[in-house]
């Protein structure tokens, strides 16, 4: 056991070497000059034509490291990854990019679990009733629905959904994260205002998710149920709720909660258009704008930690995965 | 593997989701390649119309900000975003096929680069990496960004397609096809190319779809190309003039109705592929409704206990599987009635719907089986005609069942002792903890097994133990009769020894009626009072283990023993000429006809009747009343056939000794007589 978590981890630290080092090395083998670009973008913005751009780069350049050997570079990528220190924004000069970052996070980290919980509880509740064949037939008209709103990008509900409801009924705000007046306080009426502004985005996602977790849930209810313990737990004459809960529902679960750890590893990455759409001030929306303004130590930063999130997640999932299913505790 | 090779069926019936999935993106191509001659295309170009008018007979869709006409733009954008998934498609699975390829067949160092690649580029998150890739571009060409996407998306298809050639390379036709001399290469092209096929379909249709989805959401964020009119640009535009908070709704809602449906075409076309290429996956089936006309059946008149004394009685079962093609019996008449303390021994072939029976007695049956007649008594009370609830509360309690496959049987992820609690607290008022763990320790160690066993996963015991947990399972409750359904066949011979063992000590201590079903002629012999054939769904011959052993009377059972080994007479062994027939196709008259060495006309055309006689033997076979015994049946080349009768009246291909009709040889150490 020890030693084949211990296999699983040293091929996991690869790959997440190998992906981070990609990150690192992209960038630089693609044609161009990332600082003059964003030096330029950043003289137009502040309305200055006569910039002597080539001191300027030749400064930042100086200032980043950019003119040291390349190997010097990736050891301070990797220094500066494992610090989590970025350097700086290149158009916020001289704000961090990881104060950026810290900045977004608690904002995607919030609307991303609470739509990430409730699509996962009532998604798999409702495949799970959607492959039991003693449930109301009325449910099953629902499949279609459900195809049709896991196969549909979900950020485009998202444009439907600010229509309806912030547009059309005027009933929650179109987009941001809470109101520019707002001054955060621990108390109701802040909460509140967070809320109100996390719900049609992570609605968006809800609807999506309901959907995928729903009709994965589904399938593998069905196979379950035509196991041979299934027809064995009938025989000992147990109650169907109980052959439902104890035994379909708690073996269908495993992939769903490995997919749902997978979602959580994935939860910075996931919300980037949605965030985008609705312009709610995570870590989606810092990327969109560091995009507008060429800001690319913002967008290296920012993938950098959700490559290293992302994989170290799946490694986390793969190691705790025994926890869970008793079969692999002995196996291998 | 499917059966058939066609994807747009299944079992006999249309593929719905591949058909629709067919029918939407047909519609999109044709819309794709129509529309564009139908449209002045100058429309969807910058400050050709009047901006921002809402629909208007002249604008059917109304004009965006920018002075394009809504209607052309999204008409000429869906070919431009198919292109790009279509880019994206075909080199991701180029790619990944030729990776895969090489990952299965060369295997080594080459496999373990590939796969750990693979693994690299599951754990970065795509848009992620695009963006990094992208946002370095000066004026991104689209193109070459749907060819990047391709290049990053090739995990899934090398991992599947590497798969499937190591399953496909250990094939016998392919160890055949090399050992004919043929080289890597050429097997490679001729055997497992073709099987590849609909996996590669399916890859390129997630390839597809994952290249639209990453293509669309870069130009969603800003990095697409303005000359470039797509679908997700059109978003972006309308997103940058913020045509939603305007009120624009003809703005932005067109583009992504038909994304919507480019992206349900292809997802209903993949998982109509998936339920293709993996038929396995059970698909929900709603509860048939409709019911089976059944011919008059031959009354049978079968009495061995007489009905009052017996615990168990079946009369007239009938049991269909209902099939898009119609119903399909798979039990066929079927009475007979046991007593208690009874061992009753059920044989028959695979198919011969030994299982069917067994689950429907225990009123399991599950549909597509559906059990359409007949009755059950449970001293005396019928389980056809109770409630769902009365019967649960039958089960276990009076009527236990042994499974086929313990294995199987037992939930993999509850320990063993927590499993025999649920079946005792469901029938027994409350009991507390320590008499619950009393009880569960008492009934393992009756089976022969350690009490610590309660607190083991079913996966760390061995194939025996876990039989063994089963049968503490089915006698926890003293139950009058248990269903035995194969319980050893899983198991090698010296542990189905062990195991038939204790269940005939514990059948002896519980004086329970045993219907034990299985194909292995020695072991029911063994075991059995009396013993029951079963042929293609209909019981043929009934009575005393020593009476049918010695002095069968249908012809199918006299072929059966004959084709047992024996250790005291060492002969040839003989075959049954032709295969069991499949249920759907039964032959007319009596299923066993055609292979039968005594088939007269009669039995062409006629189901022969359940025949009792005074000593209680029942048979169902035409040569009775007129003969008293079975004539001697003559084996040319280990088949059997009459004298009067050429050889090729016994039936077709003749597979002697290895066919599956050739019951029991696989347990060639069992002597038959006991």
């Amino acid at each position: 056991m020890l030693r084949y978590i211990g296999q699983r981890f040293l091929q996991y630290l690869l790959i997440i070497f190998i992906a981070n080092s990609l990150t690192f090395l992209l960038p630089r083998i693609i044609p161009g000059d990332p600082i003059r670009e964003a030096l330029q973008v950043k003289a137009a913005a502040a309305g200055r034509q006569n910039v002597d751009i080539q001191a300027w780069v030749a400064a930042y350049t100086e200032k980043f490291g950019f003119d040291q050997p390349l190997w010097k570079q990736y050891v301070n990528f990797w220094r500066d990854l494992l610090r989590l220190d970025f350097g700086y924004s290149l158009f916020d000069y001289p704000a961090t990019v990881m104060s950026k970052i810290s900045a977004a996070i608690p904002w995607t980290l919030g609307f991303m679990s609470l739509a990430i919980v409730i699509a996962f509880i009532v998604g798999t509740t409702l495949g799970a009733l959607l492959g039991w064949p003693n449930s109301p037939q009325i449910l099953q008209s629902l499949v279609p629905v459900l195809m049709v709103i896991s196969a549909i990008p979900f950020y485009l509900f998202g444009l439907a959904l600010i229509y309806i409801f912030g547009v059309e009924l005027r009933l929650l705000p179109t987009g941001g994260g809470a109101d520019p007046t707002l001054i955060m306080r621990w108390d109701l009426k802040t909460i509140g205002n967070l809320l109100e502004h996390a719900i049609l985005p992570a609605l968006a996602l809800v609807l999506y998710g309901i959907g995928s977790w729903a009709l994965g849930m589904r399938a593998t209810m069905v196979t379950v149920l035509g196991e041979d313990y299934i027809t064995f737990a009938q025989a000992k004459g147990l109650p169907d709720r109980y052959i439902f809960a104890r035994y379909g529902v708690r073996n269908a679960l495993l992939p769903q909660v490995t997919g749902l750890a997978i979602s959580f590893g994935l939860i910075l990455g996931s919300g980037v258009l949605i965030e985008s759409i609705f312009n709610y001030p995570g870590i989606g929306s810092l990327i969109f704008s560091a995009i507008n303004s060429k800001d690319y130590f913002v967008i290296n930063g920012t993938v950098a930690i959700m490559v290293f999130t992302a994989s170290t997640a799946l490694l986390i999932v793969d190691i705790l995965y025994p926890l869970i299913d008793p079969r692999i505790r002995v196996g291998k | 593997m499917a059966t058939s090779r066609r994807p747009w069926r299944l079992d006999g019936r249309l593929n719905p989701s591949l058909m629709w999935g067919a029918a939407v993106l047909v519609f999109m191509i044709l819309v794709s390649t129509i529309g564009p001659l139908l449209l002045r295309d100058k429309w969807a170009r910058v400050g050709a119309v009047e901006p921002n008018s809402p629909p208007t007979g002249q604008y059917v869709l109304g004009t965006d900000s920018q002075g394009r006409d809504v209607f052309t733009t999204t008409i000429l954008a869906i070919p431009a975003t198919l292109r790009l998934g279509l880019i994206a498609g075909v080199i991701s699975v180029v790619f990944g096929l030729v990776l895969g390829l090489v990952a299965g067949f060369f295997g080594g160092a080459a496999d373990w680069l590939i796969r750990t690649f693979s693994d690299v580029l599951m754990a970065i998150p795509a848009l992620a990496f695009m963006i990094l890739i992208v946002s370095r571009m000066n004026r991104p060409n689209i193109v070459i960004v749907a060819v990047i996407v391709g290049f990053l998306s090739w995990s899934g298809t090398a991992r599947g397609i590497r798969a499937m050639v190591l399953t496909i390379r250990e094939r016998s036709y392919t160890a055949v096809a090399r050992a004919n001399g043929e080289t890597e290469a050429e097997v490679l092209f001729r055997e497992v190319m073709p099987n590849l096929l609909p996996l590669m379909l399916a890859s390129f249709i997630s390839a597809v779809t994952m290249g639209i989805y990453t293509v669309m959401a870069l130009e969603v964020l800003g990095l697409g190309n303005n000359a470039i009119p797509t679908l997700g640009m059109m978003i972006f535009w309308s997103q940058r003039f913020s045509s939603v908070l305007r009120g624009m709704w003809w703005w932005w809602s067109p583009p992504i109705v038909a994304i919507g449906l480019i992206f349900i075409g292809l997802y209903l076309l993949s998982s109509g592929l998936d339920r293709f290429i993996s038929p396995a996956i059970p698909q929900f089936r709603r509860r048939s409704r409709s019911t089976l006309a059944l011919d008059p059946a031959p009354v049978g008149t079968l009495v061995l206990a007489t009905d009052a004394q017996a615990v168990l009685q079946v009369k007239n079962l009938h049991v269909v599987y209902e099939t898009p093609g119609g119903a399909v019996r798979a039990v066929s008449d079927v009475s007979f009635t046991l007593a208690p303390g009874e061992r009753m021994g059920l044989i028959g072939e695979s198919g011969s719907g030994k299982t069917t029976m067994a689950t429907a007695v225990m009123r399991l049956s599950r549909p597509p089986a559906r059990i359409v007649s007949g009755q059950i008594l449970l001293s005396g009370r019928d389980l056809l005609a109770m409630s769902e609830d009365e019967l649960r509360k039958l089960r276990l309690k009076e009527l236990a069942f042994m499974p086929q496959a313990a294995m199987n049987s037992l939930n993999p992820v509850v320990r063993v002792g927590p499993q025999i609690k649920d079946a005792i607290e469901v029938h027994e008022a409350k009991l507390t903890g320590q008499v619950l763990d009393a009880r569960v320790a008492d009934i393992l160690t009756r089976v022969g097994l350690r009490p610590e066993i309660a607190s083991r996963f079913p996966h760390q015991l061995s194939g025996g133990m876990k039989q063994r947990v089963a049968i503490a399972i089915a006698i926890v409750l003293n139950p009058k009769i248990i269903i035995a359904d194969e319980p050893t066949s899983a198991l090698d011979v010296v542990v189905q020894q062990q195991v038939m063992g204790t269940l005939s000590r514990l059948q002896r201590e519980l004086g329970a009626a045993v219907l034990l079903i299985g194909h292995d002629m020695g072991l029911i012999a063994q075991f059995a009072d009396t013993i029951g054939v079963l042929y293609a769904g209909r019981l043929v011959e009934r009575g005393r283990v020593s009476d049918v052993l010695d002095n069968p009377l249908h012809p199918y059972t006299r072929m059966l023993i004959d084709s047992l080994p024996t250790l005291d007479a060492k002969r040839e062994l003989t075959g049954i000429s032709g295969l069991p027939p499949a249920l759907a196709n039964l032959p007319p008259g009596c299923a066993f006809h055609p292979r039968c060495p005594f088939v007269h006309d009669r039995c062409r055309r006629e189901v022969p009747a359940i025949q009792s006689s005074a000593s209680g033997r029942d048979v169902a076979c035409h040569l009775y009343p007129q003969h008293t015994a079975l004539p001697p049946i003559h084996h040319i080349d280990g088949l059997a056939t009459l004298p009067q009768t050429n050889g090729a009246a016994a039936g077709p291909a003749s597979l002697s000794g290895a066919s599956s009709a050739s019951v029991g040889a696989a347990q060639p150490q069992r002597e038959v007589r006991p």
